[in-house]
């Protein structure tokens, strides 16, 4: 009981204490927005691979602040994003560090849920990809149309039981250093010997094969073919 | 009892207004302190408070741990730096790879201590040659506070006297000058140093343990390497941002070459002097030569004459004291600390010492008979050498593995350490879980021992090994631990052996220097480890040699850095290790080695924009963060 006095007593001096607008609640509104769209490739319309560990980012910075910082965005593997936690507000929004050419910021107003798409032009587009089972092998075989002059670096075939899979998240991976320039007409090819992997891709269960390729520019990202799941 | 709580109201209430909004009510003098001017006004005052900051200087050493941070003692867990590159991973956490960020705010506490130093030197009547000294000194405890900042921050404020406090916030916050302007600085710094500072002190002791013009040398060496590294392979990570167009972080490559000329000179100075040389430079034998060599780090006051630079540690149980033999000791001579084990070479490291018979070219371990690397779990089809001692797959390498490192089957202490991962069944199936084979009579265990203090690996224990081997560098085999606090090993910071590595890196880096002098400083250090057959200077030789010589020094994971290859060996990458099994399957029992992943340990990937850590605060001391933080 006398604790509890006490303790009260306590409390009432807190409360003085806090005469010195101490007492002000924070009585901010939550997030009422939300965000949400694609990275899409201005010349096909096709929404851009990407990868989400280590991948291209989204950054935004809200306008009316002083010393403002920047917010960052992930991309799913598919191309699209969404963040249901945004403030109503005008940004400057710029997409980064990706698999296209860098693009300028531009400024969106967002309330509401805004949709907002990318338009983008992906360094490189792997075409008419074909990945299947030949006897012990699963090989893929695709086009390359690259738009720009860099050399393609490395060309890879990436292999992981999530759907998720890419160059930063694959149990096994067949990747080639190219270190040249690529050309429409070839048809590339990669392949992974079931038999020589057979500790990790285990008979009996399904995998997701994705190829990739990298583009030799700062900062930049592998350019993928959707994922493919395939039963070993 | 009701008047007592309305006098406990009444004076509650009273305090409350007294406290509320007063202003100077409080500023009083503190009686419990020493204020600055009575301790700095005095040579002595000076002289202890220099003390402080060599303790404060952020050398990466025994108590060092990135997540704990500097000076960290007690249950750091021990994760040391060699952890987080691929010198080792760790028995407890081998997931772990967090860096605690506050040298940021430590860093410049200690540079306001420096400038507070400076300040008062001036003001304090010292003879002529006193006065160069302590300068020097200020210079060589600055530039080594900077190098902490400008490695893991890039370009940082050059803060170079002290700031008044003042509420015009703007007065207090200075920018960021740019990378180039930062390392410029630092070996600017370490140039006063080298100049002022003496070649020796009073006495031997305070001339390893206390800055002089060699170790101002030394570590300007270092500064100048990474400087360099930086300005060459920045384009193999390379950022952007606002941090980036600004130069804050980045060196241009034509800088290259002034910090390559840089190491090259200052090296060349350091070998000139005829002050130094390698400890026992020439043994009879490779078991000479890793007696020496465990020796070197057991006592470094043995070799002074390979030390430029080294922090020295003392009184057991005493605050002076560190914990690296109890962390680190395998399980059957933990001697009761309750902690073993806990730094576990990894098979990146192994694979890189060679073999007397095919100098100049890394040894990896070969388990089967194909004489192939094979990587992966136990699989009863394949051909493995089958070894009658769990020590024989590691003759002929080189003396500093054995120095350095402790394998199945070594002698430590007067014990033969057992590690063992499991027992292959006559039927060729594999036991690895705690268990038993009984087989002609005769009980094996699935550990190599029936009790817990009987082995020292697997089972999954965080005494325990989990890759095969443990670190024995540095360990004192004379000392028994039981509790904490015991270790007093001093630490050398900057040693001779790094300065020639250097020096051969900056050569063949850049093609300046002397090449037949870099050629012969890296056959030196080989000689020193008991190998009689010269190799050529290559960028690769170079590089082995300095990660084997090296090895648990804390310099690794800043030679990943520097040379911008920790994000292409960090990508989606586990570590390895190598499992001696006991096979029952022939007439003899026989031991064979699996070489696989860490058990336990997930795929590291590296984002790029760690090669810089994030400031903190930038809210308030309005700087500009670096990229992507």
């Amino acid at each position: 009981m006398k604790k509890l006095k006490t303790f009260g007593a306590a409390l009432i001096g807190l409360f003085l204490l806090g005469s010195c607008e101490l007492n002000e609640l924070d009585n901010y509104d939550g997030p009422n927005a939300t965000i949400s769209g694609g990275i899409y490739d201005v010349d096909t319309g096709e929404l851009l691979q990407q990868d989400i560990i280590n991948g291209m980012q989204i950054e935004y910075v809200e306008h009316g602040f002083e010393n403002p910082q920047i917010q960052r965005m992930i991309v799913k593997t598919d191309g699209t994003y969404r963040n249901n936690l945004m403030f109503a507000g005008t940004y400057t929004i710029q997409v980064v560090r990706g698999n296209f050419q860098p693009v300028e910021p531009e400024e969106i107003k967002v309330e509401g849920n805004t949709v907002k798409n990318f338009e983008v032009r992906p360094y490189i587009r792997i075409r008419d990809a074909v990945i299947e089972r030949q006897d012990n092998k699963i090989v893929a075989t695709f086009n390359l149309s690259q738009t720009v002059t860099n050399q393609v670096s490395r060309l890879g075939l990436f292999v992981h039981e999530e759907p998720n899979v890419g160059e930063p998240l694959n149990q096994l991976a067949s990747v080639v250093n190219f270190n040249a320039v690529s050309n429409d007409v070839t048809r590339y090819s990669l392949e992974i010997n079931l038999d020589a992997n057979a500790a990790v891709l285990q008979s009996g269960k399904e995998y997701y094969f994705r190829v990739g390729a990298l583009i030799d520019a700062p900062e930049a990202k592998y350019n993928y073919a959707p994922a493919v799941r395939i039963g070993i | 009892m009701r008047t007592r709580s309305i006098k406990y109201l009444y004076i509650v209430l009273l305090t409350g207004i007294f406290a509320s909004c007063s202003n100077d009510y409080l500023d009083l003098d503190p009686t419990n302190k020493v204020p600055a001017e009575a301790v700095l006004s005095d040579p002595n005052g000076i002289r202890s408070y220099m003390a402080n900051l060599y303790y404060e200087l952020p050398i990466e050493d025994f108590v060092y741990f990135p997540r704990a941070g500097f000076n960290a003692r007690g249950n750091t867990g021990s994760m040391s730096l060699s952890q987080y590159g691929l010198e080792a991973i760790h028995s407890e956490w081998p997931n772990w790879n967090q860096f605690n960020n506050q040298w940021w705010e430590r860093g410049y506490k200690l540079n306001r201590d420096i400038n507070l130093l400076e300040e008062s030197v001036a003001k304090v009547e010292f003879s002529d040659a006193e006065r160069a000294q302590l300068e020097g000194e200020i210079a060589f405890l600055r530039g080594y506070t900077y190098f902490a900042l400008a490695r893991r921050y890039g370009g940082v404020p050059l803060i170079t006297e002290n700031q008044e406090y003042t509420t015009d916030w703007e007065s207090l916050r200075v920018p960021r000058n740019t990378e180039k302007q930062t390392w410029d600085f630092v070996l600017q710094q370490l140039d006063i140093a080298i100049e002022k500072l003496p070649e020796d002190r009073l006495s031997l002791d305070e001339t390893k343990r206390r800055a002089t013009k060699w170790a101002a040398a030394g570590l300007k060496v270092r500064a100048a390497l990474h400087a360099a590294s930086v300005a060459k392979y920045w384009d193999r990570a390379p950022l952007s941002g606002e941090a980036v167009s600004a130069n804050l972080v980045g060196l241009p490559a034509a800088a290259a070459s002034g910090y390559y000329q840089a190491v090259i000179e200052t090296s060349e100075s350091i070998m000139a002097s005829g002050k130094f040389g390698l400890y026992r430079p020439e043994p009879g034998s490779p078991e000479e030569a890793a007696q020496n060599y465990q020796a070197l780090f057991m006592d470094p006051n043995n070799a002074l004459d390979e030390v430029l630079f080294m922090r020295g540690y003392g009184h057991a149980g005493g605050p002076l004291a560190h914990d690296y033999d109890g962390w680190n000791n395998p399980s059957q001579t933990g001697e009761g600390f309750p902690h073993t084990g806990r730094t576990n070479p990894v098979m990146e490291l192994i694979d890189r010492y060679e073999r007397y018979d095919n100098p100049g070219t890394e040894a990896p371990i070969v388990t089967t008979t194909d004489g192939q690397v094979h990587e992966g779990e136990f699989d009863p089809s394949l051909d493995y050498i089958r070894y009658a001692s769990p020590e024989e797959i590691f003759q002929g390498k080189d003396a500093r593995f054995f120095a350095s490192i402790i394998h199945s089957g070594s002698l430590w202490k007067g014990t033969e350490i057992v590690i063992q991962g499991g027992v292959v069944r006559p039927d060729g199936s594999l036991l690895s879980a705690q268990g038993s084979v009984e087989h002609d009579g005769v009980t094996y265990y699935t550990y190599g021992g029936e009790n817990a203090n009987q082995y020292s690996g697997y089972d999954g224990t965080p005494n325990k090994t989990r890759t095969g081997f443990l670190m024995k560098k540095f360990l004192d085999e004379e000392a028994r631990i039981n509790t904490w606090l015991q270790s007093t090993t001093d630490f050398m910071d900057i040693r001779y052996a790094e300065v020639l590595l250097s020096y051969a890196e900056a050569v063949v880096e850049s093609g300046q220097g002397n090449t037949a002098v870099a050629t012969q400083a890296l056959n030196d250090i080989r000689k020193r480890a008991g190998h009689t057959v010269d190799i050529p200077l290559t960028l690769e030789n170079v590089l082995r040699e300095r990660k084997v010589e090296l090895a648990f020094e804390n310099k690794e994971y800043w030679d990943l850095i520097r040379r911008r290859e920790y994000h292409e060996i960090f990508n989606n990458y586990v570590k390895t290790a190598l499992v001696p099994l006991l096979d029952l399957r022939g007439p003899e029992p026989a031991y064979i080695f699996v070489r696989k992943n860490v058990p336990g340990a997930q795929p590291n990937t590296f984002p790029e924009r760690d090669y810089y850590r994030g400031i903190p605060g930038v809210n308030n001391n309005g700087l500009i963060q670096n990229p992507q933080h």
